[in-house]
């Protein structure tokens, strides 16, 4: 063979194999949750919106499932990102790839702290961590916070877990630095409990229930730091400037997200359905886990305790609770946190 | 084209026996109650029904009949072909600036005295290393991985390149120079092809440099993505599926290695035999 027509023959190949693999066009048009638009669809709305979700069962999955965005704003351009932490969120807003995103009550504030100080305000609360994130301890080794002293509990560090337990701790009266506190991702818990490497861990789903059903015993919910006047939440942030161009989507995307808490509450069974598809569990389990948070429609949204005055001083609070972490580099003023907090939009969907 | 001895007798036996004996083993590994909880150790059975599931429509379970298609969507192939066509773009950018660059740092001193320190510096980081940065620079999407893989594979190529080049005999170069070919010519009729299996050997190990980064570089947004997914499951307690992905990772890098020692057989099939 002459060397040109072997380097052809490679060329083409190689093209081959490219345009073979340029035909994953992905599941889009397949199986659908199968849904209309619950209302009259907008057909003005054309924004191009690039989400990035969290697997946390509550209405945002459920919007996702359902295609409910999709469907109301036919002529919008919709991208879901999945992302394994409100960390991951974080950092995709900060190489402004993001226009709305989940997080947790601790990454929001990173992301309102310094360095960061990214130009993002909290649109939306998706949902309160209650017994969804819970301190559970192995074969009885304790049965209150105190009685866990000079024991292991391993949580991820820097997450809404992590500061309920810190709040847990200076709640009972103690000093956390008698604790033996470990980093570690929820993964990385369920193996080293089974071994006996750790006493105790505040964790969420599905860790939680393999620890629950390993010899485990909740003693604490974060409901019960949150009605000690801690609460933590996952919250959805939206950029600055998506928000003032696109006013009609984020209500439009608030409205969406209201229908999807009201289901939760009033046809559970097809909630499950959409947060067993999206998360990866039985619809059963679905189920039990949306006892385990509360979830606040538009109207509560909107009103003093959360968006409309209280969530700001919450954050405010966690900000002081990330500094002691090096989660942050300065705590901001109080009134940083209220400004970057915007009901606006839970206004719009409440009426 | 070398030829082997072909495949006669039992030659085939001790590799299907040990095969054999690592899936009785793993099965029985997985029945015992050595790992605890018994969900961080599947069966091979339960891998391939994770296989299976993530390749076809499935019933999503637990007394609904919603039928989802494949994984997150996708069916594990397209999340491996994803995976596959960002290596693809990545490898074929570096291919197009490394042996260039190779090349021209391999016949000019000057380039290479002044380019050389930085070639060396970009080798020695693992191109995780710059993500975070690239990800501020260029997004979440694929760009970011592109750009990560690039900077992976390209350079082993270049390096490969030049160490090729300087391989290149003289009095081949000066032999065709006196015959009364430009310098040009004395490249690409003479350099080129004598660098030929420097470059496939370059390649070879950028693609599998360029693998294990793209697994990595897939744990954030990284879904479709094979890395992303085993990554996913991993943090979803599924662990047949994550045995699964690792099995096709580590299956996939086998047969891409297969498939650039063919080229390299056809390219430069004198190779090893001077």
């Amino acid at each position: 063979m002459l060397p040109w027509k072997k380097s052809v023959l490679t060329a083409s190949l190689l093209t081959l194999a490219l345009s073979a693999t340029a035909c994953v066009g992905g599941g889009e048009e397949a199986t659908a949750g199968g849904s209309d638009c619950p209302w009259e669809p907008d057909e003005s709305i054309t924004a191009t919106v690039r989400i990035g979700y969290q697997k946390i069962p509550n209405g945002d999955v459920v919007v996702k499932d359902q295609k409910i965005l999709e469907s109301c704003a036919p002529n919008a351009t919709i991208t879901w990102s999945n992302f394994a932490s409100g960390g991951d969120v974080v950092q995709a807003f900060g190489g402004k790839s993001l226009d709305l995103g989940l997080v947790g009550s601790s990454p929001a504030t990173k992301a309102l702290s310094a360095p960061l100080n990214l130009p993002v305000s909290v649109v939306w609360i998706h949902d309160v961590i209650g017994a969804a994130e819970s301190l559970v301890v192995r074969d009885g080794a304790a049965t209150d916070i105190a009685g866990l002293k000079r024991k292991t509990i391993a949580t991820p560090f820097g997450s809404t877990a992590h500061f309920s337990l810190l709040q847990a701790i200076s709640d009972a009266g103690e000093d956390a630095a008698d604790y033996k506190l470990v980093n570690a991702e929820p993964e990385q818990i369920a193996p080293a409990w089974t071994r006996g490497d750790i006493d105790a861990s505040w964790v969420w789903d599905p860790t939680l229930s393999e620890l629950k059903k390993d010899k485990g015993t909740v003693i604490l919910t974060s409901e019960d730091t949150a009605k000690a006047g801690k609460p933590t939440f996952d919250v959805g942030i939206a950029d600055n400037t998506f928000v003032e161009k696109n006013p009609d989507f984020l209500a439009l995307w608030a409205k969406a997200q209201d229908h999807a808490i009201a289901q939760i509450a009033d046809d559970p069974d097809k909630a499950a359905e959409s947060v067993a598809v999206e998360v990866g569990v039985t619809t059963d389990e679905a189920k039990a886990q949306f006892d385990g948070f509360v979830y606040l429609s538009a109207a509560e949204q909107a009103g003093p305790d959360y968006l409309g005055g209280k969530l700001g001083k919450d954050l405010f609070a966690t900000a002081q609770f990330l500094l002691t972490q090096d989660g942050i580099a300065a705590v901001g003023p109080e009134s940083a946190y209220a400004d970057g907090v915007d009901a606006s939009a839970a206004e719009a969907a409440s009426k | 084209m070398r030829r082997r001895p072909r495949l006669l007798g039992l030659s085939w036996l001790p590799a299907v026996v040990t095969a054999v004996g690592v899936l009785v083993l793993w099965t029985v590994v997985a029945a015992s109650d050595w790992i605890q909880p018994a969900y961080l150790a599947p069966s091979p059975l339960e891998v391939w029904d994770a296989f299976v599931r993530a390749n076809t429509y499935h019933p999503v379970g637990g007394g609904v009949d919603r039928v989802v298609r494949g994984e997150e969507n996708y069916f594990l192939w397209e999340h491996l072909v994803v995976s596959l066509r960002r290596i693809a773009i990545g490898l074929v950018l570096a291919i197009l600036v490394g042996v260039p660059l190779g090349l021209l740092m391999g016949t000019v001193e000057s380039v290479r005295r002044v380019a050389g320190p930085y070639l060396d510096f970009l080798r020695s980081i693992p191109p995780l290393a710059y993500m975070g940065f690239l990800v501020a620079w260029f997004g979440i999407y694929d760009t970011s991985k592109i750009w990560l893989l690039f900077l992976a594979a390209f350079p082993p190529i270049a390096l490969a390149t030049i160490n090729g080049v300087r391989g290149v005999r003289e009095d081949q170069v000066n032999a065709v120079l006196s015959l009364g070919a430009s310098r040009r010519q004395a490249v690409t009729s003479v350099v080129l092809p004598a660098t030929t299996p420097d470059i496939l050997s370059g390649i070879r190990v950028a693609v599998g440099f360029a693998w294990t980064t793209v697994v990595a570089a897939e744990l954030v947004n990284g879904l479709p993505g094979i890395g992303g997914l085993a990554y996913l499951s991993g943090t979803q307690n599924k662990i047949a599926l994550s045995v699964a992905c690792i099995l096709v990772i580590g299956l996939t890098a086998i047969a891409l290695d297969f498939v650039i020692r063919l080229i390299e057989r056809t390219l430069a099939p004198w190779r090893g035999k001077a």
